[in-house]
């Protein structure tokens, strides 16, 4: 009896091995596919595009293995392979989420950062407007003035680009803005010194 | 054993082992590394075109292609074929290859024709809009587009910063927004100033400078004529043309007046209603104009009702021919200027009553009119 099943015990053993490696590793499908979804909510389509294409490449690979697998009869599965890969894809996945978020921070932060050198250059260019007189020599300043208020209203779309998470076409604009208002500040300064330098000669008269 | 017997053992194992040796000697990898390697490289140019950004299907067919034969490069790395056995994971390999090298060339391509695109729409904006911003000034519309002119200004700083960069396609949105732009301003400046090129509106400022000139031959008397286009003012005596001089009009003077403030220059016919002396203005010497006259006020009551004209403005006044205080001063809140030599010439020539008309322009081909054809011309992007 105790030979018959020394005979026996091998093929059992066996049996259960098999049908240990013929479930599919969903719990591990599931936490890559999740990890992959995370990193795609982190931006890494926009900032680390090739990155994002090859973990939803091994994605891909994953669930064709899982696939050819489940075709196969049911002794001969084997998920191990499949369960490398989403274990795998899992890691990458978190890898590339960590790599996007890192881009992400730093184009924000060049974005605000050419925000708040913006906002600054527009102050300098009110302040100058604010200056400006109001009788009749307000006439050179006139059309500046137009040209001072569109820059104080482009700052509201660098602010919603931001808001948006638009950060390069926020980064963009911003430059331009400081760009702009550099050059409209100095007209002013050109304006206002030829109102001081046009009276004092009046003057002199 | 006999020696036949050793000899023949020899023999044979050394048979055995020459076979054994020339066998495993012609056994291959299962993983070509020099492909892996010139794949992997392929990807780093792909990525340096920014292929995920160009042509994302292409590259995600590449990248998944690739991520799945690398798990079975990573799983049969240290496996080795026998010569007559086939390698599959090889000859995927290499094809993967082979279509890796085509998809680089077609997106070397497509990205070398996008940043030929993205300049040459670039440079076109770019150059519409530097003459907008000429012609603007020459005719001095600044105002007449407000804010719109800065708006255009930084979409096509925008354009030019992401095309440094690469970006092509975000500087080609920049640029045909910027474009769209440029077409709605020039429609706006044909629209505001679109007055000056009308043959109409022209033959009726011709008809009044006319008048005028005829009243100064009845009458032997001294007239002016003032083209806002031109920037001149002529003195007539006994319909005579007697001076000409270049004049400084208001910061909108291009436009009509419609309000106090505006800074615009009326047209229309008007007297000079008074003279100031110097001493008596700050702008050296002045002839005060019978601003507004009916015809203003018609017209602005007329604008008040339809609400072109907001309740809290005035229609204005104090609208004078003058000399010049600042000598560097461009532009006046709306009245006509001469540089104080001319100004004395002037003053010394009329009287309170002169007739004083202020015309759009007299000529059908004047600065404003060839600043619109200018610019009508640019609109093709």
């Amino acid at each position: 009896m105790f030979e018959k099943l020394l005979n026996v015990a091998p093929i059992v053993l066996a049996l259960v091995v098999a049908t240990g490696c013929a479930k599919p590793p969903t719990e591990q499908i599931e936490a890559a596919e999740k990890a992959v979804a995370d990193a795609q909510q982190s931006g890494a389509s926009t900032y680390v595009a090739e990155e994002y294409a090859k973990i939803e490449g091994t994605l891909v690979a994953l669930r064709k293995e899982v696939a050819d697998q489940d075709a196969k009869f049911g002794l001969v599965r084997d998920y191990g392979k499949a369960e490398q890969l989403a274990v795998a894809a899992k890691a990458d996945a978190e890898r590339v989420k960590a790599e996007a978020e890192k881009k992400r921070d730093e184009a924000k932060a060049a974005a605000l950062q050419a925000q708040h050198a913006a906002e600054e250059s527009v102050k300098v260019t009110l302040d100058l407007v604010a200056k400006a007189p109001t009788g009749k020599d307000r006439a050179a300043l006139e059309a500046i003035k137009a040209d001072a208020e569109a820059l104080k209203a482009s700052l509201n779309q660098t602010q919603m680009a931001i808001d948006k998470a638009d950060y390069q076409a926020a980064q963009k604009q911003a430059e331009a803005i400081r760009e702009k208002s550099t050059a409209v500040s100095h007209e002013i300064e050109t304006a206002l010194a030829k109102i001081g330098k046009g009276k004092a000669a009046a003057k002199k008269k | 054993m006999h020696i036949y017997h050793r000899l023949m053992y020899s023999l044979g194992s050394g048979s055995l082992l020459l076979i054994l040796t020339v066998t495993l000697t012609g056994c291959t990898d299962a993983v070509p590394q020099d492909v892996v390697e010139a794949i992997e490289s392929l990807d780093r140019d792909l990525m340096d075109l920014r292929a995920a950004e160009l042509s994302p299907d292409d590259y995600a067919r590449f990248a998944h292609q690739w991520m799945a034969l690398k798990t079975r490069v990573q799983a049969e790395d240290d496996l080795i074929h026998w010569p007559w056995e086939s390698n599959e994971l090889d000859l995927s390999l290499r094809r993967l290859y082979e279509e890796g090298v085509e998809t680089v060339a077609r997106i070397t391509d497509q990205r070398k024709a996008l940043g030929q695109a993205a300049e040459r729409k670039l440079t076109s904006v770019e150059d519409r809009f530097h003459i907008l911003t000429v012609q603007v000034r020459a005719i001095d519309s600044r105002l007449v587009l407000g804010q719109q002119l800065v708006e255009t200004d930084l979409l096509v700083k925008q354009a030019r910063a992401f095309f440094e960069e690469g970006q092509f396609e975000r500087s080609i949105e920049a640029s045909v927004k910027a474009g769209q732009m440029l077409t709605s301003q020039t429609d706006l400046l044909s629209s505001e100033l679109g007055r000056y090129a009308d043959h109409e509106r022209i033959g009726r400022w011709q008809q009044m400078a006319n008048e005028t000139i005829a009243w100064s031959r009845r009458h032997h008397a001294s007239a002016i004529v003032v083209s806002k286009a031109d920037r001149v003012l002529t003195l007539y005596k006994n319909g005579q043309k007697v001076l000409s001089y270049p004049v400084r009009l208001g910061f909108n003077g291009i436009r009509e007046k419609r309000y106090q403030g505006d800074g615009a220059t009326p047209e229309g016919r008007y007297l000079i209603a008074g003279k100031r002396g110097q001493g008596q203005t700050q702008f050296y010497r002045a002839l005060l104009l019978d601003y507004p006259n009916e015809e203003d006020r018609r017209r602005f009551q007329s604008a008040r009702k339809t609400g072109l004209i907001p309740a809290s403005k005035g229609i204005g006044g104090q609208i004078e021919i003058h000399g010049v205080e600042n000598e560097l001063a461009a532009q006046t809140l709306g009245c006509v200027m001469l540089e104080n030599a001319h100004m004395i010439s002037l003053y010394d020539r009329v009287e309170k009553g002169t007739p004083v008309t202020i015309v759009g322009a007299l000529q059908e081909q004047n600065s404003v009119a060839q600043a619109l054809a200018s610019l009508g011309q640019r609109n093709d992007i």
